[in-house]
């Protein structure tokens, strides 16, 4: 009993003494936004001659990591009917391995012998120790077009190719008017026009709730400081800014979870259908509820985590009792797309299918592994958070082009209804084609999937 | 300009492993100009020219400086009095690994004209002090805790230098170590999982009364 409680007071002993030698703690600017030390026309000269630069060699790494050719999957076309979906894998193997060859190793074989293709780990942001929120042309465009607001950046673009971006504007699905299919009209929704396109659709409040949805706010981007990277003193940005029509534009930001800065992951934009039956919000933040949510973006996405900066630049903090459950009333309400094939159970209806989609289901129930997270009777989605794991496979502590790869950590699932609709997938859009992801959680997941089964599963995901 | 955009082209293309692990471009990526002291004098726009620190730069080495020493200094502490050989082995090598670090960080602040304490901080002496009085298995516990600690701190402190330095040879002194940091952070952990297991292995099963009903 004695030497238990000497051994035992050792233990915590030694705790104690290290705990309380520290060295001196890291600087506050660690975890806190410096402010700027140069005016702000200084700022964008050199932003600005920079870009190209800066645009060129983000571009070589995804020359690196991915083909990014136009190869569009033959008689499929995403749900407004508009624009093909790329198909084939893109991730570049490195020289000498096959998909096969890999999937037959261990992970500490992959790891020791860096095997693992560059296109499966984490992809850095455009411009990682600036970062924040990036926006496609499309949108940059149409926002100017409609509202004279100007969401373009001085010293980045975003850096996906147009064919691995959904179709813009995205269609819009009414959970309370399935019968009317796409309400959209072709037509981004913006403050400018959101009133006549709604009024007689939808309720008072959730016309409220798409008002402020619709409304820019100031951003740690685009703001009217010093501190920005509009060339304007901006008005901000909306929420729909990046979930165009309630889906995604494929803008990009970083997650506002993790410090230091060049730790932060990219954040590619979720799509806002079927909010209705997710239980669980932000890629790492689980957040309970999308009034939560909608509430706390503001200090988020739109200002890193920092509040203390977002109080410098004039937040807009909705409110809680009154605005926000409007505006989550609003978004409660988009539907996934229409999935014919699929019947009331989330099961493919065997005289729609082909065999080849049926074979892909059967996958995708047993030996693919995949309805343990994507379960079909819940969306496809199982409202927790999964760590891949994914360090098995790679030396962590790299840098490539300023972000430092670490471990993902737990990750929200995410939902595969609608999935042919928004390239591109992970939470950092890492994977350009859904046949990215079967390669990728073939060999995360140790699934041996042959050719013809990895085939299957993509034909059967382009039918949810 | 556009040469020096073909330039630095042709460098990341002809990067080696290029399609393995790591697709880092030979030159560390670009900072923000929002944070660059006024008067900095550039490469190219918004590049700085060799040899100048901003403020991240140099909090980072007075910072890295002070652990390093640290390091190798409770290093040759274990080597003696360390009673575990995995503990002896680890500490073997943070004297080479942070010896070298250590080196190379001194010319690289010397480079840049920014002197470097020579002495361990006020926690760090104490910590020694507490490391000269220990012995054994209470030594080797103390030990590997605090080199936990540092190796965090460590890791941390690297990737602030990377993600807001502008000093390029110090962002690619950082980011050449961090793996190596991480790679002794779960060395050091596996060794105290090691030393936890053999202490609970020298104390006998305590025996659970039965519940009285």
């Amino acid at each position: 009993m004695a030497k238990y409680l000497k051994v035992a007071a050792l233990l915590v002993g030694a705790g104690l003494i290290a705990a309380a030698a520290l060295a001196d703690p890291l600087p506050p600017d660690a975890t806190y936004r410096p402010l700027p030390t140069l005016p702000l026309d200084a700022v964008k000269a050199l932003d600005e001659a920079q870009k190209p630069q800066v645009m060129q060699r983000q571009h070589a790494l995804l020359e690196q990591r991915y083909d990014l050719s136009n190869r569009p999957i033959a008689n499929v076309l995403m749900s407004g009917g508009r624009k093909p979906v790329q198909g084939g894998v893109r991730v570049k193997l490195p020289a000498g391995a096959t998909w096969d060859g890999l999937a037959a190793m261990s992970p500490d074989e992959i790891r020791e012998r860096e095997l693992l293709p560059a296109g499966f780990m984490p992809l850095p942001h455009v411009k990682q120790a600036t970062g924040g929120q990036v926006f496609p042309n499309e949108q940059i465009d149409e926002i100017r077009r409609q509202e004279g607001r100007n969401i373009r950046r001085f010293d980045v673009d975003l850096d996906l190719p147009e064919q691995f971006t959904p179709e813009f504007p995205p269609p819009i699905f009414l959970t309370s008017h399935p019968e009317l299919g796409d309400v959209s009209r072709g037509q981004l929704l913006t403050i400018k026009n959101y009133y006549q396109l709604m009024i007689g659709f939808i309720t008072p409040v959730q016309m409220e709730g798409l008002r402020l949805l619709l409304t820019p706010f100031p951003q740690e981007e685009f703001n009217q400081t010093e501190d920005r990277k509009s060339a304007d003193q901006s008005l901000g940005v909306s929420c729909l800014d990046c979930h165009s029509n309630f889906h995604t534009n494929a803008a990009i930001h970083q997650t506002p979870d993790v410090r230091p800065q060049a730790a932060r992951f990219r954040l590619d934009t979720v799509s806002l259908r079927g909010m209705f039956n997710q239980q669980i919000h932000g890629s790492k933040r689980s957040l309970r509820s999308v009034e939560d949510f909608t509430q706390f973006e503001q200090r988020t996405a739109y200002f890193n985590g920092d509040h203390v900066s977002a109080q410098r630049k004039g937040v807009n903090l909705p409110d809680r009792v009154d605005q926000v459950p409007m505006m989550a009333q609003m978004q409660n309400i988009i539907d996934f797309p229409p999935a014919p094939k699929l019947d009331a159970l989330a099961r493919l209806d065997p005289s729609r299918a082909t065999q080849q989609e049926l074979a892909g289901e059967q996958i995708f129930l047993g030996k693919g592994q995949c309805a343990q997270c994507h379960v079909p009777q819940t969306s496809f989605l199982d409202n927790n958070m999964h760590d891949l794991k994914l360090e098995r496979f790679y030396n962590v502590g790299q840098t490539v082009n300023g972000l430092v790869e670490l471990p993902d950590g737990p990750i929200k699932t995410f939902t595969l209804r609608g999935i042919k609709d928004s390239p591109p997938y992970m939470h950092d859009g890492r994977l350009l084609t859904l046949a990215d992801t079967v390669e990728f959680f073939n060999l995360v997941l140790g699934l041996k999937l042959t050719q013809q089964e990895k085939d299957s599963l993509v034909a059967y995901m382009l039918t949810l | 300009m556009r040469l020096l955009t073909i330039v630095l082209t042709a460098t990341a293309l002809v990067s080696p492993a290029a399609f393995g692990q790591s697709t880092n471009p030979a030159t560390p990526a670009p900072g923000n100009p929002g944070g660059m002291p006024p008067g900095t004098t550039q490469a190219a726009p918004g590049v700085p020219a060799p040899h100048q620190t901003n403020q991240a730069d140099r909090t980072f080495i007075r910072a890295a400086v002070t652990s390093g020493l640290a390091e190798v200094e409770f290093a040759r502490l274990a080597e003696q009095r360390g009673a575990n050989g995995s503990v002896k082995e680890f500490a073997h090598r943070m004297v080479s690994d942070h010896g070298a670090a250590n080196d190379k960080l001194s010319a690289l602040a010397k480079a840049s004209g920014v002197p470097v304490p020579d002495q361990l901080d006020q926690e760090q002496k104490a910590m020694r002090a507490e490391l000269e009085q220990s012995s054994g298995g209470q030594f080797d516990r103390a030990y590997i805790q605090g080199q936990i600690i540092n190796h965090q701190q460590t890791a941390q402190l690297l990737t602030y230098q990377i993600g807001s330095g502008e000093n390029a040879e110090l962002k690619d002194f950082a980011s050449d170590l961090l793996p190596t940091i991480l790679t002794h952070l779960r060395i050091a952990q596996a060794i105290a999982s090691e030393i936890a297991h053999q202490a609970q292995a020298e104390v006998p099963p305590k025996e659970i009364p039965r519940e009285r009903r």
